[in-house]
């Protein structure tokens, strides 16, 4: 296996191209993991380690950010300027494993891997996130809740690899949670749920509700957070909105959890996530 | 592949295949079998080293990726032949039932320690969820912890 150690984006997606079999590496927490157990034998890996421009996290003038897809988690979970709806992020980066592989993996790998049982998948579809991807030819951007296709499975084509997530400006005053159910401290989620709200004269004004674990992909449905909008977040409103998503929910049965159990979780950390979220707006 | 970086305080210049981890170079290359490798998958935490003091897990990085970088291993916590202030806290609390966790334990606490000097009891165990101990032994290595903390204050 050939290794490589660029400084620049452009020379690495140089050498991707040249090699359809080489690899990017990013912090490796997924990647020699899966070496490791013999499940991927890349021809060569790029690192990514010394490519300056994707290391920066970046306050866009509008109130967004930009976040290069090499920083960390522990980076992602310490960024105290990430709050309000994009604090959704900042505590999904937070949950992810352990201390020694957050500050191992990065936002791009975990992203690239398209893992639905993973953190931050639904976190960026709830923050309505952008992934810019970066290719041999051109750049392009795509809406998180369009990269994520199937299990493992994300809108990245062959030599492409993630360069940055963008995070919009959220509406005034929305307050964003992520509410993870694990077996373990740390382990991967048995289901999560990822919300940003804001509220005006007690009612909800502004939602969006990603699940993780539910099925190949964070799963969001319109009509969930229609049935929120307006609402006092009543039992009733909670409830039909959990129904809805839980519906729309394929997920499946391993050592988490089965399947029944993980739909039954909908309506409880449905509740939780709104009614810390609303706590915090 | 030549790599070259600094162990336990010391230059090192290695020559190694791509693909090995810089657990598999620290105890195969060189020698430094404190870290332990058990799952290989960066669940246990039994070969957590410092790299730049921060706490990794060894198995999950590649040994030509931390080129240039610092690395400390159990074996560079101790001072000439002396144990650290944490790893005698582990002996007097009792915290060591079959050592195999040992290493990754102290080193997951000492580069907790140095940022936060005053934890609190769920701060530790959050700090250390990234270390299993078969044996179970959780109480006593909080307690070392615990420990270790009232002796490095000032």
């Amino acid at each position: 296996m050939d290794f490589y150690q660029p400084t620049s984006l452009d020379a690495a997606l140089a050498l991707l191209a040249a090699d359809p079999e080489a690899l990017p590496l990013a912090g490796g927490a997924t990647l020699v993991a899966m070496m490791n157990a013999d499940l991927v034998e890349p021809s060569a890996l790029v690192s990514l380690r010394d490519v300056a421009e994707l290391q920066t996290i970046e306050a866009a003038a509008d109130g967004g950010f930009r976040i290069g897809a090499m920083i960390s988690h522990a980076a992602l979970a310490d960024e105290a300027r990430l709050g309000g709806g994009n604090e959704v992020v900042r505590q999904a980066a937070a949950r992810i494993a352990h201390p020694q592989v957050r500050n191992i993996g990065t936002l791009g790998g975990a992203v690239a891997h398209g893992d639905p049982s993973s953190d931050l998948p639904a976190a960026l579809v709830a923050a309505d996130a952008a992934i810019e991807i970066a290719g041999p030819a051109a750049r392009r951007v795509v809406a998180a809740e369009n990269f994520f296709e199937d299990y493992l499975t994300t809108a990245l084509k062959p030599g492409e690899m993630v360069s940055a997530i963008t995070l919009p400006v959220q509406p005034e005053g929305a307050v964003g949670h992520y509410e993870k159910f694990a077996r373990v401290h740390g382990g991967y989620a048995t289901l999560s749920v990822a919300v940003v709200l804001a509220m005006a004269g007690g009612e909800c004004s502004h939602v969006r509700v990603a699940l993780g674990a539910a099925g190949a992909t964070p799963v969001r449905v319109d009509a969930a957070e229609a049935r929120l909008l307006g609402s006092v977040l009543d039992a009733d409103a909670v409830r039909d909105a959990a129904a809805i998503l839980a519906e729309a929910s394929d997920p499946i049965d391993d050592v988490r959890g089965s399947a029944e159990y993980r739909l039954m979780l909908v309506p409880r950390l449905l509740g939780r996530a709104l009614a810390a979220a609303e706590g915090g707006a | 592949m030549d790599i070259s970086l600094r162990i336990n305080g010391e230059e090192c210049a290695l020559s190694v295949p791509a693909s090995r981890t810089l657990l598999e170079a620290l105890r195969d290359d060189m020698a430094l079998t404190g870290a332990k490798n058990a799952c290989n998958q960066g669940v246990c935490g039994s070969c957590t080293v410092l790299v730049d003091g921060m706490p990794v897990n060894a198995c999950l990085v590649l040994a030509v990726n931390v080129t240039g970088r610092d690395i400390t291993t159990i074996e560079g916590l101790g001072e000439g032949g002396e144990l650290s202030v944490v790893q005698q806290a582990f002996v007097d609390a009792g915290a060591i039932q079959c050592g195999f966790c040992m290493s990754g334990m102290i080193v997951s606490a000492t580069a907790f320690l140095a940022h936060n000097p005053m934890p609190s009891r769920d701060e530790i165990r959050t700090a250390l969820s990234g270390n299993l101990c078969r044996c179970s032994g959780y109480v006593r290595v909080f307690d070392a912890v615990a420990l270790a903390a009232q002796r490095l204050s000032p």
